[in-house]
């Protein structure tokens, strides 16, 4: 039954990886784009500003879920490793009470954020200067709360499957 | 519990939690949605809080100077160009123990020029510079521990994204403080070698590697092969921004494209290790900024549980005195070092003393030096320092653990406090290049 | 007595102008009043320069309540706040903090739709605050007209980026307060649109020596409010007081822009700066050349329900009855338009 659920959980954290993956692309693009409108064209792109920091969010919270897959988030786990080497049960317990107090902050977060996206979806809101240019938020807060939603997903299922061995390629928050 | 007393507790929460292995920004939220509500006694307050740390602190348009400066530095590396200028950089210093760290140092405060950031430069020359330490046979934490140390030139040196944000807090010139920060820069590479110097000399063992053979130099036309690229690049980036075309996120860009083009006309990169190469970007943005994130949640939980204020209030209750003042302050510093970025120690803690300092008549220029080159102590030290995680996420290798680059950092550590010591004690190594 | 714990939120430093007489006029003015019946009084919390919000966050900020008070940047939420736009689209009328502050400050109070898009904030407005006396345009090089800036890149913030469309050639480039002075050093722009007292503060007659006096008039930027379900709580006494020292604090912060503007000038002049008056034809060639902004603005609050035209008339009758003449009749245009 877990199965299809890690397997699909694994392969949308994949997918959104790779969508954040272009973004630092598309990132590079533009801001590029603007240094040569600006400097040899004289016609600066004036949504730079506002494209650089969509695409922040964009790269940070799409690519947040496979951070978590892999097991690659920041901490500091010299005591956590100590107690999986010397009491093996204990560690695997303080491991996943770790991983469902995490489920549970990104929960938390999914709340918190869902409320933003209706509002903004409903009043269609947008940051910007009018006539210089603008965009709109709900988009922002979509992916906020969807990448809430799949680290939230992935936390649970470290909890059921417990602490992962990790591959060498993929560890690398150890202490 | 007074609010204060709940701040307080909530400190040692974090602390105990990070210690016990919690996510560090997992830790900071969720100690920062328990502590609003335990003190206003108000869920809503703390899901308004986690709406607007989350919502606003991506949002920041100088934090894309990460994926891009973080790319640059992998681009670089999958370039070979790190390789390559270490080569040229051992061969150069190869008469002295613990050369190639200096030839780091160096390296780093030439780099410190053409990024904003301490994480750029610890991201960049973890890539470039660790692998190369190790093939000489240094030692290991004396290799990340180099890289650590003068990764934090990257926000002393301008420039820098720490002295904007506290001109912004201040309001001082950015361009007064950018000059103030080239002499510290500067003496903090130089103290830095001094110390790797004393290292060699008296704890060879701690330093390690080797002397490169006679037979091993190069010719005149392979140096020249081997640092011309690197040295484009930093002349694109360097130059943008000294000139004027480009700002440092736009620097970024830039440099990246020209490390694509570089790695393109060296035949070291296709498609697939150019994806390798961007995916890595993205892991490492996303854990730095979700980390900053929670960072100023929980700073700004503290504002609400109003310790800023009775902090002002018992520093203008005490009447201390100058000494006292650096003292309270140094400590402070280190102290929140300790668990908070780098940022969110400057907003909380610039502007508590900068009506005590003007009251002294000091110069605010100095004080924003001190304060940054105090606060960016925080990155070299456990359990929460951003330059050695850094370090740690960028090498993804099995032989070097979390604990090894912070112990291997520490000594650079104590360096940094006595510059700092002497920058306190003598303003005119921050000021004499403004007059 | 009863005791009423108000927190304030900005996310500008407690130095910079406003947030300081928040401190040094507001509160004490506010205590002062209470104290003299005696019924109440506050207890403040004040927490400034990013210890709870940014500068952007304040409006979410006392939306959600994690500030009682706060001092709005209205400039940052075109889309949320679209009437605070009103000075920023009617360049080249008044270049007085004091009068700008007095029309909008009535505007807000006489028409509905400022307080209406406050209230969809979940906060109640309080007072109009006006903390720049005027944008002029700073230069590297000589200036004498606008030909000097034609084919130019000019650093500007918000809606003052339009202003540049009636010039040949000139592009806005965006940038931060904080950012002008580098962005001038290093050549990545020719010109700035900023305030005096700005320009003192950043010392941008060290890279921008040259000051085009072309007056493009004074912008409301800060709003003071409170959190409604705070202010529906208050006392009815605690509320007109708070009402009324709103008032004072718009116009004595106006009044310190305006003297600090007068002081600013100098200090650049002392600085090595040059101020150019601009020609009364050139300034009039620039207004004319710029499109209607302030119609547009006026046509987007209309389809919405607001009343936009209405609002950009009174606006602009306002200051001609306080005896500024505008270079360019926005409001008429608007009506033939
Ligand atoms: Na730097
Ligand atoms: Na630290």
């Amino acid at each position: 039954m877990l199965k299809p659920v890690h397997k699909i959980a694994g392969g949308v954290a994949i997918a959104a990886n790779a969508v954040g993956t272009f973004v630092v692309i598309a990132l590079i693009a533009v801001v590029n784009y603007d240094i040569v409108a600006r400097s040899v064209f004289n016609k600066p792109f004036l949504g730079a500003v506002e494209v650089v920091q969509f695409s922040m969010v964009l790269i940070v919270f799409l690519q947040l879920p496979d951070v978590v897959r892999v097991g690659r988030l920041t901490r500091s786990d010299g005591f956590l490793g100590l107690m999986t080497r010397r009491r093996p049960p204990v560690g695997r317990a303080l491991s996943r009470a770790i991983d469902a107090l995490s489920c549970v902050f990104m929960v938390i977060v999914a709340i918190a954020i869902w409320p933003e996206f209706v509002e903004m979806w409903e009043s269609r809101d947008f940051f910007g200067v009018p006539g210089v240019f603008t965009a709109p938020w709900w988009p922002v807060k979509l992916v906020i709360f969807l990448s809430a939603c799949l680290c939230a997903i992935h936390f649970a299922l470290h909890v059921i499957t417990g602490p992962r061995v990790t591959a060498p390629d993929e560890q690398d928050t150890l202490a | 519990m007074s609010p204060v007393e709940i701040g307080l507790l909530s400190i040692v929460a974090i602390v105990v939690l990070i210690y016990l292995g919690v996510y560090i920004p997992i830790a900071l939220g969720v100690v920062s949605f328990v502590a609003i509500w335990i003190m206003r006694d108000n869920i809503d307050l703390s899901f308004a809080l986690l709406k607007i740390a989350i919502g606003d602190s991506a949002m920041e348009y100088t934090f894309a100077t990460i994926p891009l400066f973080t790319f640059m530095g992998l681009i670089v590396s999958k370039a070979g160009l790190g390789a390559d200028i270490y080569s040229v950089m051992n061969q150069g210093f190869r008469r002295i123990t613990g050369g190639i760290g200096m030839a780091t140092v160096g390296a780093n405060a030439v780099f410190a020029a053409v990024t904003g950031s301490s994480i750029a430069s610890a991201s960049v020359f973890s890539k470039m510079s660790v692998p190369e330490m190790l093939r000489h046979r240094y030692n290991p934490r004396f290799a990340v521990g180099v890289v650590a140390g003068s990764s934090v030139l990257g926000m002393i040196i301008p420039p820098s994204a720490m002295l904007i944000i506290y001109s912004f807090v201040a309001e001082q010139s950015v361009g007064e403080m950018f000059l103030a920060g080239v002499v510290p820069g500067i003496l903090l590479a130089v103290a830095y070698v001094v110390a790797i110097w004393l290292m060699g000399r008296f704890t060879p063992a701690f330093v390690g590697g080797e002397i490169v053979e006679e037979a091993t130099l190069m010719p005149w036309p392979e140096i020249a092969a081997k640092t011309l690229p690197i040295l484009a690049l930093i002349v694109v980036v360097l130059g943008g921004i000294y000139t004027g075309w480009t700002t440092p996120v736009e620097a970024g860009a830039a440099g990246s494209l020209l490390g694509i083009v570089i790695a393109a006309l060296r035949g070291r990169i296709n498609a697939r290790s150019l994806w390798e190469t961007v995916l890595e970007t993205g892991h490492i943005t996303a854990a730095i900024l979700f980390l900053i994130t929670a960072a100023s949640m929980y700073a700004r939980m503290l504002g609400i549980a109003g310790l800023p204020n009775e902090l002002q209030a018992f520093l203008s209750a005490g009447q201390f005195d100058f000494f006292w003042v650096m003292v309270i302050l140094v400590v402070l510093m280190l102290f929140l070092g300790t668990i908070l970025d780098t940022a969110s120690i400057i907003l909380i803690v610039v502007p508590l003393f900068l009506p005590l300092i003007e009251s002294m008549g000091l110069s605010l220029v100095w004080f924003g030096i001190v304060a940054v080159v105090a606060a960016e102590i925080g990155l070299l030290t456990p359990p929460l320092g951003l330059s050695c995680f850094v370090i740690k996420a960028t090498l993804d290798d099995d032989r070097i653990s979390l604990k090894d680059v912070f112990l291997g950092a520490l000594p650079f550590a104590g360096v940094m406090l006595i510059v700092l010591i002497l920058l306190i004690r003598f303003p005119a190594l921050s000021l004499a290049i403004l007059n | 007595q009863e005791t009423i714990k108000a927190v304030v939120i900005d996310g500008y430093p407690a130095r910079a102008l406003w947030v300081k007489e928040f401190t040094n006029f507001f509160i004490p003015e506010v205590d002062k009043r209470l104290a003299e019946t005696g019924n109440y009084k506050m207890e403040w919390q004040e927490a400034y320069g990013g210890t709870i919000v940014k500068p952007k966050g304040v409006l979410e900020g006392v939306k959600l309540g994690l500030g009682d008070i706060g001092i709005v940047t209205t400039i940052f939420h075109n889309s949320k706040l679209p009437s605070q736009a009103l000075s920023a689209v009617t360049p080249f009328v008044a270049p007085d903090a004091r009068a700008v502050a007095k029309a909008i400050d009535e505007i807000a109070k006489e028409y509905p739709a400022m307080q209406a898009e406050f209230d969809k904030q979940n906060q109640v407005y309080l007072a109009t605050g006006v903390v720049l006396d005027t944008y002029q345009l700073f230069s590297k090089q000589p200036i004498n007209s606008l030909k000097d800036v034609e084919g130019g890149k000019v650093a500007g913030a918000g809606m003052n980026l339009r202003y540049l469309e009636g010039i040949d050639g000139a592009a806005g480039v965006r940038g931060g307060l904080t950012d002008f002075y580098n962005m001038l050093q290093t050549g990545l722009v020719d010109h700035a649109m900023l305030w005096p007292e700005a320009a003192k503060t950043f010392k941008i007659a060290e890279v921008a020596p040259y000051m085009l006096r072309a007056d493009l008039g004074a912008v409301n930027s800060k709003t003071v409010t409170v959190n409604k379900q705070y202010w529906n709580k208050l006392p009815d006494e605690v509320k007109g007081v708070l009402q009324e020292v709103a008032v004072l604090y718009r116009d004595h912060v106006a009044g310190l822009a305006m003297d600090r503007a007068e002081a600013s000038r100098q200090a650049y002049v002392d600085g090595g700066g040059t101020i150019v008056e601009m020609d009364p034809a050139e300034r009039e060639a620039w207004a004319m050349a710029m499109p209607n902004i302030a119609a547009e603005w006026a046509a987007n609050l209309d389809a919405a329900g607001q009343p936009g035209t209405e609002m950009l008339n009174a606006y602009m009758a306002k200051l001609r009855a306080a005896g500024f003449t505008p270079v360019r009749d926005w409001a008429a245009d608007a009506a033939t338009n």
